[in-house]
């Protein structure tokens, strides 16, 4: 019991990874991007291909990842500079499925479809982590680092600049906003943090392939993000823990037909999903109104 | 249509000897902080503004009248970089700002509200105003906590001066229309802007508010802000302007004293859409 606890734990603690760093282009930056888990995916193959070519080092190959995931986050940058709103969500599918075929094909780097195995375990200063437990605290401190560091940023001036940009891009550039920068930054940023979460995930499961970074991902993570409460600071945590707990929770009501659960979670997961749009609109974490954040 | 056929003359018009112009008979000020020459944009088969000469003196207020679509608001987007002139010079402090991105512009010291205001409306009053003092773009505003300490009691300071205080934290959507116009112009005041362009900041207020607002434009005008208005209400137009700019069909067919500009028979029936020129 206490190793699927564990084991639950450590996957919160990466969707919850994810969907803070994705809070912070679509809660505060107001960009709907469908391709989050590319960004997973890049810091996660980069971890695997450090790990196992150069050094263990959980520093270093974290610092990799971010470096990697951040790079690339061109990708999102640059059609988020030059179109708005359903546009950009359609390029940004685009680059999501630009992703799973590097992904896929990229034998070299990703082991294509059949994935990259026997990643090694992460040392840190020397010491070797490997047991459950330990997965868990890196993990959590992997949220917690980059919840502080998303708090900050969004309590300060940067974070005044996102929604300035979110509530009204003309307004903000009246008021001397350099909102191509505002921009650009929030998707390094949250692309670079997302790929620690790719580094913890490849790590703990010693395995990965690239159906972990499909669209199917970026959208659970989205749902996390909204179900929440985009633009709070807590909201994400609370969805990924809502989205990740409830399936288990519904594996023990006894009277569930065993051979009918999936359906029936999708079924309260649905209905679920539609009260709370119409009397939370603003997620769980919020004062029950759009206009709240 | 023929621009030289249709524009009015100064020696052709009965009573505007001094109020009606064409574009070639403005001089420039040697006072004015922004001078515009012959700017012009066409959208499609639409000139939205054609040749407009004016200059913007500091300590006056200029307040551009005209019906709906006489190009007043693509003339400030014109200004503020939103949208680039097809021809024509827009020279601010002696410098250039045509083909500058917004943002350049505003840091250069042109503040602009809108008509539709535009206010974040999802962060607080106090938030609004103090974003407006942060214009770098970076992950933090460089000066430490002494700057940090000094924007926090500008923003004290602005909010109780336009009668914010009490909502400072309040988010910007949940104020009356009233107060969302004095913290339109809250974000104008702290930007330390020197030119204000003021899309329609009086219209819809109410009379002790309309009074808050005057004091505040005219203690700002006294201090060498150069402003331009855009305004509907004559009745505001004339307790508000010094100079008044008539467009019509993108067009500056007037610019002058108040009284003889709105006591032109002509444009007034121009501006009630009674005749066109």
């Amino acid at each position: 019991m206490i190793a699927y606890l564990l084991n639950l734990g450590v996957f919160f603690c990466v969707n919850a990874i994810l969907a803070v760093t994705l809070n912070l282009i679509i809660g505060y930056a107001g960009i709907f991007t469908m391709a989050h888990a590319v960004f997973f995916g890049i810091g996660a193959y980069t971890a695997a291909f450090v790990a196992m070519n150069f050094t263990s080092s959980l520093i270093v190959v974290t610092l990799a990842a971010m470096l990697a995931g951040g790079a690339l986050s061109f990708l999102v940058a640059l059609p988020a500079l030059r179109v708005r709103d359903e546009y950009f969500v359609a390029a940004s599918l685009g680059v999501q499925m630009l992703g799973v075929t590097i992904f896929s094909e990229w034998k070299a780097f990703t082991g294509g479809l059949g994935g990259v195995l026997n990643i090694p375990l992460p040392t840190i200063f020397g010491y070797e982590i490997s047991t459950p437990t330990e997965f868990f605290i890196l993990a959590l401190s992997g949220l917690a680092l980059v919840v502080l560091i998303s708090r900050s940023l969004a309590r300060g001036s940067f974070g005044r600049n996102l929604m300035a940009v979110r509530d009204s891009e003309s307004a903000a550039l009246a008021l001397g906003k350099n909102v191509a920068v505002i921009k650009t930054l929030a998707i390094v940023l949250s692309s670079s943090l997302a790929a620690i979460a790719g580094t913890i995930y490849a790590y703990y499961l010693s395995f990965i392939n690239v159906q972990s970074f499909t669209v199917d991902t970026s959208v659970l993570i989205m749902a996390m993000v909204i179900i929440g409460g985009a633009g709070t600071i807590y909201g994400p945590i609370v969805g990924a823990a809502t989205l990740m707990l409830l399936p288990s929770a519904l594996s023990y009501l006894w009277f569930l037909p065993k051979t009918e659960i999936g359906s029936i979670q999708q079924i309260i997961y649905g209905l679920a999903m539609v009260l709370l749009m119409i009397y939370r609109p603003g997620g769980m974490v919020s004062s029950g109104t759009k206009s709240a954040r | 249509m023929n621009n030289s056929q249709n524009h009015p003359q100064p020696d052709t018009d009965p009573k505007g000897s001094a109020t009606m112009h064409s574009q070639t008979n403005t001089a420039p000020s040697k006072q004015a902080q922004l001078q515009l020459s012959g700017v012009s944009k066409r959208f499609g088969g639409l000139q939205a503004i054609d040749q407009v000469t004016i200059d913007l003196v500091p300590g006056i207020v200029t307040t551009l009248v005209g019906p709906n679509g006489a190009g007043k608001t693509t003339l400030f987007n014109t200004i503020t970089g939103h949208i680039k002139p097809d021809s024509g010079t827009i020279v601010w402090q002696g410098k250039s700002i045509v083909g500058l991105p917004p943002w350049k512009i505003a840091r250069l010291g042109i503040a602009r509200t809108f008509q539709d205001l535009r206010l974040f409306t999802h962060m607080t009053v106090q938030e609004n105003v103090l974003a407006a003092m942060e214009t770098q773009s970076w992950l933090w505003q460089t000066g430490g906590k002494a700057v940090q300490k000094e924007r926090a009691e500008k923003v004290a300071h602005t909010l109780e001066i336009t009668g914010l205080a009490d909502m400072a934290r309040e988010t910007a959507n949940n104020l009356s229309y009233a107060e969302r116009k004095f913290l339109s112009l809250a974000r104008t005041l702290v930007s330390g802007a020197d030119l204000w362009l003021l899309d329609e900041p009086a219209s819809g207020l109410d009379p002790p508010s309309y009074d808050l607002f005057l004091k505040l434009l005219r203690d700002e005008v006294n201090r060498g802000i150069t402003v331009c208005i855009i305004e509907h209400n004559l009745d505001i137009v004339v307790g508000i302007s010094d100079k008044i700019a008539f467009l019509d069909q993108g067009r500056l067919i007037a610019n002058g004293d108040p009284r003889e500009v709105l006591e032109n028979p002509e444009l007034v029936a121009i501006y009630f859409g009674e005749r066109k020129l």
